[in-house]
């Protein structure tokens, strides 16, 4: 297999700041590939290098075998992307805002009409083709823009978090396009998320990024396997002192104990042999607990495990979603 | 560069798809012109005259002094009427008065003298202003305290001729609106749109297309003078119907006038191009164009002429593009003037629109 994106220590940094520190990937073709990691944490800064809107400080990247700083308009040309905010417009129909992209990516005038008229129906919007786009709702919305960016048939394609804003039923629907679009058009697929189950599911690899760098890469089975190497147990009690965790962080088969908003959460290596020990430990410090899980790791304990933080105790997360908000408002 | 078609035909196409906007972007200047355009007179002071002085005597002397004297005017002094005919329809004059050789002559003779005035009367208010004064300076000099002239008193006969048909002050008004059309269709169409845009990704999602940063820009201000076009057109329409205007339909008559708009709707979707990227947030720049367009509107002679302007407003009108638009315009819609008579207002406009175009494309390219 032959690889649809290379990076070697590829970097930006605006001023002070680093965005991306020495980031070296390969993406190979026909890749379903996550890049994972909090808002602020660079995948954004990364995908815009990728997509030649940003150049590199320094280090070297290629895009379906060319160089983006060389090549950017050969760049362009095999690359879709989707990205984060809606850039429909929505004063003109599905198939107007179909049509219009495919003359920006020089689609001959004889294939356009079948290739829109395609892929409209694939995400099964061929009947509202001329309908305006402000009668969407926002599922349709993301499924037009998704074949939007298909329109030219690109060999790779990125999506900054394709199903934010999103319910479950809209974002199962977007996860069967993608997988058909890889399965049929051999189309690699670069994806950032910050929805860990999104990544879980959809991706063949997983990239976690944290503060610019790379901290872990693999499937998500292979990153589970080496964050956790076990089981994961979630306690929660009706009293809990600070000599119980003492007491818990000091058994051996207990790899980490984190607090959670329930109450802990532990790595351990083999869960059916530790819950009896946590009994016991907790009990013989004072502590009661009130309920006991067990369940196989996800990738956001990973995240735990390579950041020592949770993905989900990101603030900034809450705050963006109030900006874009207010964009909606100002449309 | 055949992207910039596209990049246009979005924009013209969203433009199509709403019809009330483009009734919006009418409706200011329209209310102006009906309510302006019929509500205002006023004295006017500086007016510029040509005189045209071919008689030697005592009286012709004096009603010279006398009128370089007064304050109502800015005279100056031809040798010929032909040459303050040309002067007049370029619209470097706004009258001429014409003391014909014979006129000190018949009054020493005890006759009956005339001079004659040369009205622009494209401009009612100043030629109106210009015909009062006048008469009365020649009326005043003529009643001095000699003797000799006493006489002819009476005989001294201020002797009018209306240059073209009459203009209705309205009339006087419509290439304003028709500029202020082009200007609010500049500030809606290629300013406030481009913001929307960036602030939505539309731009940054061009710039991962094969779209080159040229035709982005050139598409942009394309759409935008299409835009500006239209709306102008609109206007003449609507004071064509509204105004009592007629404007000049012969073919050179034609031309200029679509050069005019052309020129001024290109330079001023530069310049609102140029502030709406530089400017991130919609609010301030809805908050800003309201004071530019009064600046450019009331400082361009539009309403009332730029020789009733205090100094100050005078500095403004002479960089002010409207004001060389509105100028030009009232030559060839009015007087059916040809090149000559708008060479210099062209001149200025070409300037300001190379500027403009310029600026426009340095801060988009900053921007993009």
């Amino acid at each position: 297999m032959q690889a649809a994106v290379t990076m070697s220590d590829l970097t930006k940094r605006f001023g002070e700041f680093t965005s991306v520190d020495h980031v070296s990937l390969e993406i190979m073709e026909g890749e379903i590939f996550g890049l994972i990691g909090p808002n602020g944490a660079g995948k954004t800064t990364l995908i815009r290098m990728l997509t030649t809107l940003y150049p590199p400080t320094s280090g070297k990247a290629t895009v379906a075998g060319f160089d983006i700083l060389r090549e950017p308009d050969s760049v362009r040309a095999s690359i879709g992307v989707l990205p984060q905010a809606m850039t429909l417009d929505n004063e003109l129909t599905a198939w107007e805002n179909m049509n219009i992209y495919a003359k920006y990516y020089h689609v001959p005038p004889q294939i356009r009409e079948e290739r829109i008229r395609e892929l409209l129906k694939m995400v099964g919007l061929l009947e509202r083709a001329d309908y305006r786009v402000a009668r969407f709702s926002g599922g349709m919305k993301r499924r037009l823009e998704l074949v939007r960016s298909l329109i030219h048939r690109p060999r790779v394609l990125f999506l900054d978090e394709p199903t934010t804003g999103l319910d479950p039923q809209a974002r199962n629907a977007v996860w069967d396009y993608l997988r058909k679009l890889r399965d049929e058009e051999k189309t690699t697929l670069v994806i950032t998320t910050h929805f860990l189950d999104e990544a879980e599911t959809l991706c063949d690899r997983v990239a976690i990024i944290d503060y610019g760098k790379v901290i872990a890469i693999g499937t998500s089975a292979e990153l589970k396997r080496a964050a956790t190497g076990g089981d994961v147990i979630e306690a929660s009690f009706s009293s809990l002192g600070e000599d119980i965790l003492d007491a818990l962080e000091k058994l051996p088969i207990i790899r980490k104990v984190t607090k959670s908003q329930a109450g802990l959460t532990l790595l351990v290596e083999n869960g059916a042999e530790a819950l009896p020990r946590i009994v016991e430990s907790v009990n013989a410090s004072g502590g009661k607990i009130k309920s006991m899980t067990m369940r196989e790791p996800t990738l956001d304990d990973v995240f735990l495990h390579f950041t020592g933080r949770s993905i989900r105790e990101d603030t900034r997360i809450g705050r963006r979603r109030f900006i874009g908000m207010r964009g909606s408002f100002t449309r | 560069m055949i992207g910039a078609l596209w990049v246009c035909e979005r924009d013209i196409r969203k433009f199509v798809h709403q019809p009330f906007m483009m009734g919006v972007a009418l409706i200011g200047p329209f209310l102006m012109l009906i309510l302006l355009g019929y509500a205002f007179g006023g004295a006017v002071e500086n007016v510029p005259i040509a005189i045209v002085k071919q008689s030697q005597g005592a009286t012709s002397d004096r009603i010279l002094d006398a009128i370089i004297a007064d304050k109502s005017f800015r005279s100056t002094q031809v040798q010929d009427l032909n040459s303050a005919r040309r002067m007049l329809e370029q619209g470097r004059v706004r009258a001429i008065l014409y003391i014909p050789s014979g006129f000190d002559t018949a009054i020493d003779h005890g006759n009956q003298a005339f001079v004659e005035l040369y009205l622009d009367n494209t401009d009612p208010v100043s030629s109106s202003a210009t015909r009062g004064a006048l008469s009365r300076i020649v009326s005043e000099t003529a009643r001095p305290e000699e003797v000799a002239i006493r006489p002819v008193l009476g005989g001294v006969v201020l002797d009018v001729a209306e240059y073209y048909r009459k203009v209705e002050y309205v009339e006087f008004m419509a290439p304003g609106s028709i500029i202020q059309a082009l200007f609010i269709a500049s500030m809606m169409g290629g300013g406030i749109s481009i913001i929307m845009d960036r602030q939505r990704g539309v731009i940054e999602g061009y710039l991962v297309t094969p779209l080159k940063q040229a035709e982005i820009i050139v598409g942009v201000l394309l759409a935008g003078l299409i835009k500006a076009i239209f709306s102008a057109s609109g206007m003449l329409i609507l004071a064509v119907l509204f105004a009592g205007v007629r404007p000049n339909t012969t073919l050179p008559g034609v031309i200029l006038t679509s050069t005019t708009i052309l020129l001024t709707g290109l330079g001023l979707i530069s310049m609102m191009t140029a502030f709406a990227v530089r400017t991130p947030l919609v609010e301030v720049y809805q908050l800003s164009v309201v004071p530019i367009n009064m600046i450019l509107y009331f400082a361009s002679g539009a309403v009332y002429p730029i020789e009733g302007f205090p100094s100050w407003m005078r500095m403004i009108a002479s960089v002010n593009p409207e004001a060389y638009a509105v100028h030009a315009l009232r030559q060839i819609m009015y007087k059916s003037a040809d090149l000559a008579a708008v060479a210099g207002d062209f001149a200025f406009l070409v300037v300001f629109t190379c500027l403009m175009c310029f600026l426009a494309t340095v801060a988009f390219k900053r921007a993009l």
